[in-house]
């Protein structure tokens, strides 16, 4: 009797089973057409856009594309779900600091062939930096296959209160030489003032994040965050503690920024729209925004360390197929849709959220001077030239990157001398990069 | 189970049977749904542990070696002490929520008004409110340090400062789960018979001593759920840090042990790692409930 229980309950649950499964992959059954699905993130102007280019792409195919979205936020846990579900997406956005690791794991299918023969796409007229960036050759980024295309390039560039400048008749910077760090801190002391007379200022030089900013001065000083095989953390050198020094003491020493404990992002971006803040980073996503502003500003290099030269980095997301897809050529095919199609590319443009991906397209958007920035040229100047990756997108995870940035409020306060700092960090980010490296197989 | 089985089996029809198989049939569905959704993850997430996985590949057993690393990690050791340290808000939050409850127990005019007010940051969503208080604890012009401000204090930058951003999330979850526990108590509070007060009255007992000899007493099942649940959800605090301090804050300070785990399994690939500490946080959840009623049992008493 006992076992007829035992045998009636099995039953059930593999009858149950049965049920629950077939439910699941109810939703994928064969209709006989083609499908490819397609993973993103991303805001109302993506999905405009990527409509049209998959309407476009589904007509001159014949397949059907199932679009996934999800909110930025939710994107990578989701992804990483699927993968580790073994549901890889055809086509899905791909993070620039994660093409090592999933090349390395087989998650992303090399694409080189298709997207080089390809007939709906000319490589040459597609940025370098945001193709570069998606090769991998088994050791370095930057190199050998290319296993995505890019969704966008990202220039960081550095924007100035063009109004605030005239109202108080200082010569507008220069858009071709960069400021030396003394003339940035020169002017920026003058443009910190107190205007209504309170006692208390309501107007700074800049205000800066150390996140996002500090990059760009430890570069141009000379300093890097990796040598070149990428094996060593070299953040410990002179260079790159002058440079850090230097940020800490835009604060605590020049006092040019809003509150001298912090470098918020928040209330410096709030400021800098209200127009209390001389000095501010522009990416491109920030145009649509920034075009509403009541002030007018224009786009100039950032200033400049030792070496005279501006840096900066540029960010960049990819689109790469999965591994596991039916149709490597069809799914190929949709990305060089949604990375290079004119008429998805036009309206992401217009949307002000990106700079095209297209070269001759971005030649006339440069031209075009009805819209803000007056100086679009310096987007195109950085991807072109003096932008470079973060520092933690060619390596195997941002372990060792945030490292860096975990323990740094001491020096931003000014209670911790950036030489003093970094030199404790650098074993510790050593540490994480070898192990990083170790996982990657490579150094 | 199995003597009833034995008791009944003379007196067992066809239709009988039949019902009971239909019975299992009903059982089946959540118990698949649990063996399927709850106990095969917990189950590879132990397995997980054991290996060098990151989430991509597939996994590659290591033995010991994550746990191992688990003991020498400095941020593993820190955030599970943040997230110690944030539980202080559970006794802060009790007691507030209980004198909130004997507040608004009483008989006043816009009563209703009252506990709604309490209980509308409990609906609302935990991310929006995150962002809220992020906003209020801006060290420049966030409502807080302007308020601070009037009475001439000069504020911290609450969520930059390694100092003040634990008691800026703690303020902040007590303020959310207040509503909760008050509406809980005040519940209890109802329930308690109006007999023992009188009682103790005639006797000549005063406010405090009622309050303490039989108020207290009587709401201690509810008290006994709120700690419980509050320390089971508290160690899982995550949302209100990933939004507030999306770095883990100034030097690590604000980052709790599953916003870490989270970083590791999905920012730096290292899931077996992630899933060996979770099992550690598990097991150390499960025993704090244990003995946490352990010791509730050991104290229970009835008045009848």
């Amino acid at each position: 009797m006992k076992k007829s229980r035992l045998i009636a309950a099995s039953v059930a649950m593999i009858a149950t089973t049965g049920l629950l499964l077939s439910g699941c992959s109810a939703g994928a059954a064969d209709t006989g057409e083609k499908q490819l699905t397609f993973m993103f993130r991303g805001g109302e102007d993506e999905k405009a856009a990527y409509t049209t280019a998959i309407k476009a792409f589904e007509k001159a195919n014949d397949v059907k594309v199932k679009i996934i979205s999800t909110t930025a936020d939710d994107y990578a846990t989701k992804l990483k779900a699927a993968i580790a579900g073994k549901q890889i997406p055809d086509v899905f956005y791909i993070a620039q600091g994660d093409i090592q690791a999933y090349v390395n794991n087989g998650v992303v299918l090399d694409i080189t062939e298709y997207v080089e023969g390809s007939d709906t796409l000319d490589l040459d007229n597609i940025w370098e930096y945001g193709v570069d960036s998606y090769r991998f050759d088994g050791s370095l980024v930057g190199e050998g296959a290319i296993y995505a295309l890019p969704k966008d390039v990202g220039p960081f560039s550095f924007g100035y209160n063009k109004s605030m400048f005239e109202a108080a008749g200082i010569p507008l910077p220069d858009v071709d030489t960069p400021l030396t760090l003394q003339e940035f801190v020169d002017i920026s002391k003058q443009l910190t003032v107190d205007l209504n007379g309170d006692g208390e200022l309501d107007q700074w030089g800049t205000g800066l994040n150390v996140q996002w900013s500090l990059q760009s001065f430890a570069w141009s000083n000379g300093a890097d965050f990796l040598n070149k095989d990428r094996t060593k953390v070299t953040v410990d050198t002179p260079e790159f503690a002058e440079a850090l020094q230097w940020f800490a003491d835009l604060s605590n020493v020049e006092g040019i920024t809003p509150s001298t404990s912090q470098a918020q992002t928040l209330d410096t971006y709030q400021r800098w729209m209200s127009g209390q803040i001389a000095f501010f980073p522009v990416g491109p996503w920030d145009v649509s925004t920034y075009a509403e502003l009541d002030f007018d500003w224009d786009l100039i290099p950032y200033p400049a360390g030792k070496t005279g030269e501006s840096a900066t980095w540029v960010g960049s997301l990819g689109i790469a197929v999965g591994s596991t897809t039916e149709d490597p050529e069809l799914s190929a095919k949709l990305v060089e849709y949604l990375s290079a199609d004119v008429t998805a590319q036009q309206t992401l443009v217009d949307a002000g959220v990106q700079i095209p991906n297209l070269k001759d397209m971005a030649d006339t958007w440069v031209a075009d001077s009805t819209t803000k920035p007056a100086n679009k040229q310096e987007f195109l100047d950085i991807v072109n030239g003096y932008g470079r990756a973060l520092p933690a997108n060619n390596t195997y995870n941002a372990e060792w990157y945030d490292e860096l940035f975990t323990n740094i409020q001491p020096v931003l306060d000014g209670t911790q001398t950036a030489a003093d700092y970094l030199k404790e960090a650098q074993p510790k980010m050593q540490a994480f990069l070898d192990d990083a490296n170790l996982q990657a197989g490579i150094g | 189970m199995s003597t009833t089985v034995l008791r009944t089996k003379p007196r067992r029809s066809r239709l009988h049977r039949r019902e009971q198989q239909i019975a299992l049939l009903f059982i089946a569905i959540p118990l698949i749904g649990f063996l399927l959704f709850t106990l095969y993850p917990l189950l590879y997430s132990v397995y997980a542990s054991f290996t060098s996985w990151n989430g991509l590949a597939a996994p590659k057993f290591n033995g010991l070696d994550n746990y191992i690393k688990m003991w020498n990690d400095p941020y593993f050791l820190k955030s599970m002490w943040n997230t110690l340290f944030l539980m202080i808000g559970i006794p802060i939050g009790l007691v507030l929520s209980m004198a909130l409850a004997l507040g608004l127990n009483r008989k006043m005019r816009g009563i209703t008004f009252f506990r709604t007010v309490y209980y509308v940051p409990v609906i609302s969503s935990i991310a929006a409110i995150a962002i809220m208080w992020q906003w209020a604890y801006n060290g420049d012009f966030g409502l807080v340090n302007q308020v601070l401000d009037l009475v001439g204090i000069q504020g911290p930058n609450w969520l930059a400062d390694k100092d003040t951003v634990k008691p800026a999330l703690i303020i902040m979850a007590t303020w959310k789960g207040l509503g909760y526990s008050m509406l809980l108590y005040l519940a209890a509070l109802q329930s308690v018979p109006r007999y023992l007060y009188e009682a103790a009255a005639l006797d000549g007992a005063g406010t405090w001593q009622q309050f303490r000899n039989i108020t207290l007493p009587m709401v201690r099942p509810v008290t006994f759920f709120l700690v419980v649940t509050s320390i089971i959800g508290g160690s899982q605090i995550f949302i209100e840090i990933n939004i507030m301090t999306p770095l883990g804050g100034p030097e690590f300070s604000s980052a709790s042990i599953v916003w870490y785990i989270w970083r590791q399994a999905f920012n730096n690939l290292h899931m077996g790692y992630a899933s060996a500490m979770s099992i550690v946080l598990g097991l150390i959840i499960f025993i704090v409930t244990v003995i946490q009623f352990r010791l509730n049992r050991r104290n229970q008493f009835s008045i009848d």
